[in-house]
């Protein structure tokens, strides 16, 4: 490696440079990465944190939970199918409030169960869960242990349905992009009645399903769905990942992650190719005092190495302070995955894109140092 | 086909030359022959030469007459189309093109007519990057080094890069790099073409002191006549034949 690390440290602002390119391609995906966490999560965060392991809409509802209405009919035939062993109400909707004193008035969407085991969130990050009537967990960001809500009603005033109190947060349990509170079903019910007095029977957007020991989740949902044409059942990721537009999110950031893993091989690839053959009378005159085609394929192949972790390092770097920050209500977070799986790919990938330069390397004939066609 | 590696194996230890009884250098009955175009050139024909282990030999002839390709036989760069090769002991005939790479990096020396040093490594590091290439016995090597920079009068550049050398610095930092593995024999390429005469003049006596004092023998290939004056020896070639 005594060559590759003395040519390195001789042309430390080339190498320089093409650290500092890689790492800001790195930058590139990893914020990506990080903005398509976010985002996702604020849409759908609050699906993937309730706690029923298999989410029952009506299919009029297109899996979207504030759009999906259980009758009762409905609700009767989903409670009787085999392989259940609890089941509960979940009603959402989405609501104006007012929080704590200000000024302002706000969103907030309201999730309510009626039995804590299928809809509370099922990991908080901070104080309890809500234990009684008018008190909530709250998504973070978005709210605070402590904090006040009052859902107004129509007139833009609050109609004697109390405070919801916010007791307990769970990180990333949003809905929608929206401050997400999660509360019993009584709270539910004065929520909507108190946005909307002239509402009638309050029915469950969607029911939540636990099975019996032994059986997976997905299997009871497809025994939901046999049992009734109306029910869509899904296990909860499943939920979660097939929400409307999640998918199209999901494509729309793999599109530019392709053109990113395409760019970084594609720029070292070229850029070894280029230094190979500047320096290959250098290579040849190697050849020729005996030096094997292999030490100088290794040599090249440790630069791509030291290269690529450089521009790994670098990166990552700038993406720990910008993975703590908030883009709105869209929180960012450091994704150590994202960051193990992208080394992983990019490296392997700047490897691969070495091997021109590395067939160029062993396809070079020690006998051009004689005539120094080597040098050309 | 006899393989005498076994006798008398530098493996780039910085052994020493072999015993003085042992030729430098034996081609017999040389042949070399190219396929261009479906045509055969006959580069070599039938060439035999033998170098003392301290004999300088010039080698003289017009452009195309083979010398290089003779130099690049002995010096393992080529293999003949037929014939044998025997350096130091060694017979590299039938060796393979690893085996070659090997022999050239343990037991030759070379000094080419263009390139001839590593631009991004100084003049000591252009001659460590013999022992790393090789047997990579650090110490040793940075001891030679430093005696061969010592003594082709270099002490002081041994930390420029090439492109802060003169023209004569840059062949004697090329003598010390192919002196560096204590070579059987040492291939020098028109060592002069880039010098003007008193450096030529110098270069070619350095050449002589250098491979004398160790009992290294050398070929020169050159179109210099006044280089004839430092050699045991002259050989003229013309069309792929020997002359002595």
């Amino acid at each position: 490696m005594f060559l590759a690390l003395k040519e390195m440290r001789r042309a430390k602002v080339r190498f320089g440079l093409l650290i500092s390119a890689t790492g800001l391609l790195v930058l590139l995906i990893l914020a990506q990465q990080a903005i398509q966490t976010g985002l996702i999560t604020s849409f759908i965060g609050a699906i993937e944190k309730q706690s029923a392991p298999v989410l029952v809409y009506s299919v009029d509802g297109q899996r979207i939970l504030q759009g999906s209405i259980i009758t009762p009919a409905l609700e009767q035939k989903i409670r009787s199918t085999e392989g259940i062993e609890k089941s509960g109400r979940i009603g959402q909707g989405t609501f104006t409030v007012k929080v704590n004193d200000d000024e302002e008035d706000s969103d907030a969407a309201i999730i309510g169960y009626t039995d804590p085991d299928l809809g509370e969130p099922d990991q908080l990050s901070a104080g309890r869960a809500a234990r009684g009537p008018g008190e909530a967990v709250g998504s973070a960001p978005g709210f605070e242990v402590g904090d006040t809500v009052r859902v107004l009603g129509p007139d833009g005033g609050s109609r004697g349905t109390g405070e919801i109190r916010v007791v307990g947060l769970a990180d990333d349990a949003q809905l929608q992009v929206t401050p997400t509170l999660f509360t019993g079903w009584s709270g539910y019910v004065a929520s909507v009645k108190s946005a909307n007095p002239d509402a009638g029977a309050i029915l469950p957007s969607a029911i939540g399903v636990a099975p019996v020991a032994g059986l997976d989740p997905a299997a009871l949902a497809e025994r939901i769905n046999d049992a009734s044409q109306e029910a869509d059942a899904l296990p909860r990721q499943v939920a979660a990942d097939e929400s409307p537009g999640v998918a199209e999110v999901r494509q729309s950031f793999q599109v530019i992650f392709l053109l990113f893993g395409l760019v970084v091989p594609l720029v070292t690839g070229l850029f070894f190719l280029i230094i190979t053959l500047q320096k290959s009378a250098s290579l040849t005159l190697l050849r020729a005092v005996g030096a094997q085609s292999g030490l100088l394929v290794r040599s090249l192949m440790f630069q791509v190495v030291l290269v690529i972790g450089g521009g790994l390092a670098v990166g990552i770097a700038l993406y720990t302070p910008l993975s703590q920050a908030r883009l709105g209500e869209i929180k960012l977070s450091f994704d150590v995955s994202a960051v193990l799986i992208w080394s992983v790919l990019l490296l392997g990938l700047g490897l691969l894109s070495a091997v021109v330069s590395a067939r160029r390397v062993l396809k070079i004939d020690p006998i051009e140092a004689t005539t120094g066609e080597g040098g050309r | 086909m006899s393989d005498t590696r076994t006798d008398e194996s530098r493996s780039g230890d910085y052994g020493g030359s072999g015993p003085d009884s042992t030729p430098a250098l034996e081609m017999e009955a040389i042949r070399k022959v190219y396929e261009v175009a479906d045509e055969e050139v006959v580069a070599l024909d039938h060439a035999d030469l033998t170098l003392a282990p301290d004999e300088i030999v010039a080698l003289i002839g017009p452009s195309g007459s083979g010398k290089t390709t003779l130099c690049s036989i002995a010096g393992g760069i080529l293999s003949p189309t037929e014939g044998k090769v025997v350096v130091g002991g060694k017979d590299i005939s039938g060796y393979s093109s690893k085996e070659l790479t090997g022999f050239r990096r343990d037991s030759v020396g070379f000094v080419f007519q263009t390139v001839n040093l590593i631009p991004f490594l100084t003049a000591r590091e252009n001659l460590l990057v013999v022992d790393e290439i090789g047997s990579r016995d650090r110490k040793r090597a940075n001891e030679r080094a430093d005696q061969l920079l010592e003594e082709l009068g270099l002490e002081d550049r041994a930390g420029n890069l090439p492109s802060q050398l003169s023209g004569g610095q840059k062949q004697r930092v090329a003598i010390g790099r192919a002196l560096m593995n204590e070579p059987a024999l040492v291939l020098f390429d028109e060592p002069t073409s880039s010098l003007d005469s008193k450096l030529g003049d110098q270069m070619v006596r350095l050449i002589r002191e250098e491979m004398k004092s160790r009992g290294t023998a050398a070929i020169i290939v050159t179109h210099d006549d006044r280089i004839t004056g430092y050699a045991d020896r002259t050989v003229h070639i013309t069309d792929g034949r020997l002359e002595a």
